[in-house]
């Protein structure tokens, strides 16, 4: 494929949120032109930390590269500006809480009425719909709401703190599964070829990547952080660094057998079984821990995988931008900042050999102002 | 009609994260095959004692709604039956090591031969190329090569092991990409094959932090702490670990909280005047509010914070989501029945849709092989006698 699979899509995103961007972003990467139609003085998202060099938010420029910006006045002239945009427009994704939609026009009625033929993407924490669609979120409280936020840390974390309180996971994790799930749901929308409303929630999405939870509920049991860790493997401590150990097949745990030069104590029949090895888990991990602490991690990782044995290392932020895998499949690109170049991770997924480009700039706030300006020319002349 | 409905989907997909894909995909509306072995099935399938327990793992939230037909992929016939019953679909979903599927005749090239604008998604650990492909790789490891497990955790201890949810996060891209797929199709007539490598997905969730990373900003593990917001944490309630989780983002969201919690002269407190003093001044900021929620309900307290705007929301184990009045409004949670008749509580569809509000779900997880008939028969025309010869040779086993 050497034209991207969104081309010839336009999309208008109003996004003060990681989530709503994030749905954008993802457009934008797969070749949609995605126009943020933005506040004036520019979406907050310009102010997250943490900044790069030139004074520009890492998170920022992730999410928006490639992007234009036009700057929409909810003072001024916005229902018709908004207008403009979505004549010509696939998708609407937006943000706006479920309170202020109607008094800026950007209720689903209104929408539809004006542009039946358009995919109306709402993108909240709780959804446009239902008891909490006017509850507030951030990233933390969505981790939570999500049911994920409860079941962490697991394994060496837990063994070591075991009276802190849950862990969230780094960044903007929920946020951005919100938004992937509402991409995805709005393509899919768009698919059907019929216009309509779209409601994503952050929290549904949460709940369906930690649908598992859900599952053993539904089994009889309640997950939590401290019971649900691998009996044995999970973060392993090295000479310098560490590893992640998981082995689920027979063939893996022969492999770890052999990696540890345990024929002695493993053979014990009791070992001899899923079941078993489960049941002394603890004792195992007791001995792997011990033993990994002479190895550096890139010996170990080597030797493990070698032998079949699922291993990999803890890659620090350098080590995945330098990674030999992450160079050969050229997954970081350069971008052009205020500050100077940086690296942005392209799609985690490409439709041939070559990984998607990241094209464009970091949009400055109306960077293509008098893209509205054209079509209320055009609207004026129709 | 649901979105993606009149799309049919030959799933070779095992384990977590192929499966949720085309879960996604047929919860949206497309009807999944899913394709296994009595030689060997899918290892989520079987019991999975690495938790200590006996009994499926993932299994049944992501093998609902699908069709479950056998197929020998090491029989000629069965090889040849699975390219047939790629001829009349849409899509080609597969999750094994980068090259099993070339070695066992059913690799792109061999797809495009039999259905030329075929949709191929290739799910895997490491991607289809680079010389780390064929690496073995489960959720945490895909968290450990991307870096998201190394900046998870507390500042002072090790990274942070990550679990299901990153199987599944690698699910929803590449439910996302094939749909993406789909409309390139449309557009050009053309197929393609979809790569999805789980440990980009991983480096893709901390893209921020990495793309600050390579700038020379120095990012770290930091728990629950956030670069600007503080309040910001997790604080106990009078429930024995029933946590709270607020955050708060804004001055005017602080001076609310100071209100309620009937502290107003903190707002004129120097420690906390600004957003920065607030951040650099976060562990007195939580003692207070520890104090302040150790004594209370936790559930009561969230809905009195976010009556005054301010987010705030219990960590919820699952019984506490599979109850939730507005999760089950929304469809999010619904009840399955499953084959032998006992209901389960689900993760239904992931958004509304206005054009059709029906359930994601509607049957639980199919008993293998149980679909052959329709499959075989009335899809693939294949007549009964013919479909006893392929069961005696084992290529349908």
């Amino acid at each position: 494929m050497t034209v991207k699979p969104l081309a010839g899509l336009r999309v208008v995103e109003r996004a003060a949120g990681v989530a709503a961007a994030q749905a954008g972003r993802l457009l934008r990467q797969m070749g949609a032109d995605v126009i943020m139609a933005e506040p004036p003085g520019g979406t907050s998202l310009r102010q997250e930390p943490p900044l790069l060099p030139g004074g520009t938010s890492a998170l920022f420029t992730y999410l928006s590269v490639g992007k234009c910006s036009v700057i929409c006045d909810p003072d001024d002239g916005f229902r018709k500006d908004i207008d403009a945009l979505l004549a010509t427009a696939n998708i609407l994704i937006d943000d706006t809480p479920v309170a202020d939609r109607a008094a800026l026009g950007l209720d689903p009625d209104r929408i539809a009425a004006a542009h039946p033929h358009l995919v109306h993407l709402s993108v909240l924490p709780f959804g446009a719909f239902g008891p909490k669609a006017d509850w507030a979120g951030e990233e933390l409280t969505l981790v939570h709401a999500g049911g994920e936020g409860f079941l962490l840390p697991n394994g060496l974390s837990a063994d070591l703190f075991p009276d802190r309180p849950p862990l969230k996971i780094a960044g903007h994790f929920a946020q951005l599964q919100g938004g992937t799930t509402a991409a995805m749901a709005a393509i899919a929308a768009l698919w059907s070829g019929k216009g309509q409303f779209v409601d994503a929630s952050v929290q549904d999405a949460n709940v369906a990547v930690g649908a598992f939870a859900i599952q053993r509920f539904g089994d009889g049991s309640i997950e939590h952080r401290l019971t649900r860790s691998f009996k044995f493997g999970g973060v392993i401590k090295c000479a310098d660094g560490y590893v992640e150990l998981l082995t689920l097949e027979s063939r893996q745990w022969q492999g770890l057998v052999d990696l540890l030069g345990a024929d002695d104590w493993a053979a014990d029949r009791e070992l001899a079984d899923e079941v078993g090895r489960s049941a002394r888990g603890a004792e195992i991990n007791q001995r792997i821990r011990s033993w990994a602490r002479g190895w550096k991690v890139e010996d170990l990782v080597r030797a493990a995988q070698d032998r079949g044995v699922p291993m990999a290392r803890y890659n620090t932020p350098a080590q995945v931008l330098e990674g030999a895998q992450e160079r050969a499949r050229g997954i970081f690109q350069a971008v052009e900042a205020d500050g100077g170049p940086v690296k942005v991770q392209s799609l985690p997924f490409r439709f041939g050999p070559e990984a998607l480009s990241v094209d464009g700039a970091v949009p400055a706030p109306g960077d293509q102002q008098a893209l509205l300006d054209a079509e209320d020319a055009k609207r004026e002349t129709a | 009609m649901k979105p993606l409905a009149g799309l049919r989907i030959a799933d070779f997909t095992v384990h977590a994260a192929g499966p949720f894909c085309t879960h996604m995909l047929s919860q949206l509306g497309a009807e999944v095959i899913k394709v296994e072995t009595a030689l060997r099935p899918d290892i989520f399938r079987k019991s999975h004692a690495v938790y200590g327990r006996q009994g499926p793992a993932t299994f049944d939230q992501v093998s609902s709604n699908k069709l479950s037909v056998r197929l020998n992929l090491k029989h000629p016939d069965g090889v040849a039956l699975a390219k047939h019953l790629v001829s009349v679909a849409d899509i080609a979903a597969e999750s094994f090591r980068a090259g099993v599927m070339e070695r066992l005749g059913l690799g792109y090239d061999a797809l495009r031969a039999v259905k030329r604008d075929i949709v191929m998604v290739s799910v895997s650990s490491s991607g289809q190329s680079g010389p780390e492909s064929h690496f073995a790789g489960y959720a945490p490891l895909f968290g450990a090569w991307g870096g998201i497990g190394y900046l998870s955790g507390h500042a002072d201890g090790p990274p942070m092991e990550m679990r299901h949810v990153m199987d599944h996060s690698v699910g929803m891209n590449a439910a996302l990409a094939t749909i993406a797929a789909l409309h390139h199709r449309r557009r050009t007539g053309e197929g393609s094959h979809v790569d999805v490598a789980a440990r980009e997905v991983a480096s893709s969730l901390v893209g921020d932090a990495l793309t600050a990373a390579s700038a020379g900003i120095a990012v770290e593990r930091m728990g629950n702490a956030d670069p600007r917001r503080a309040p910001h944490g997790l604080y106990p309630t009078q429930a024995p670990d029933r946590w709270l989780s607020i955050a708060v983002a804004s001055d005017a969201a602080w001076q609310r909280l100071a209100a309620i919690i009937g502290r107003p002269e903190l707002v004129s407190d120097p420690r906390f005047i600004t957003a920065d003093k607030r951040h650099a001044n976060c562990a007195d900021l939580d003692a207070l509010l520890t104090r302040w929620t150790s004594a209370r309900d936790g559930e009561e307290t969230a809905r009195q914070l976010q009556s005054a705007g301010i987010a705030a929301h219990m960590s919820w184990a699952a019984s506490d989501i599979v109850t939730d009045p507005h999760m089950r409004a929304r469809g999010s949670i619904v009840d399955v029945a499953e084959t032998n008749g006992v209901m389960r509580a689900a993760v239904g569809r992931v958004a509304r849709f206005s054009v059709d509000d029906s359930p994601g779900i509607t049957r639980g997880t199919p008993e293998l092989g149980g679909d052959e008939a329709y499959v075989y028969g009335d899809l693939l025309g294949l007549s009964q006698s013919r479909i006893d010869a392929l069961v005696a040779d084992r290529a349908i086993y």
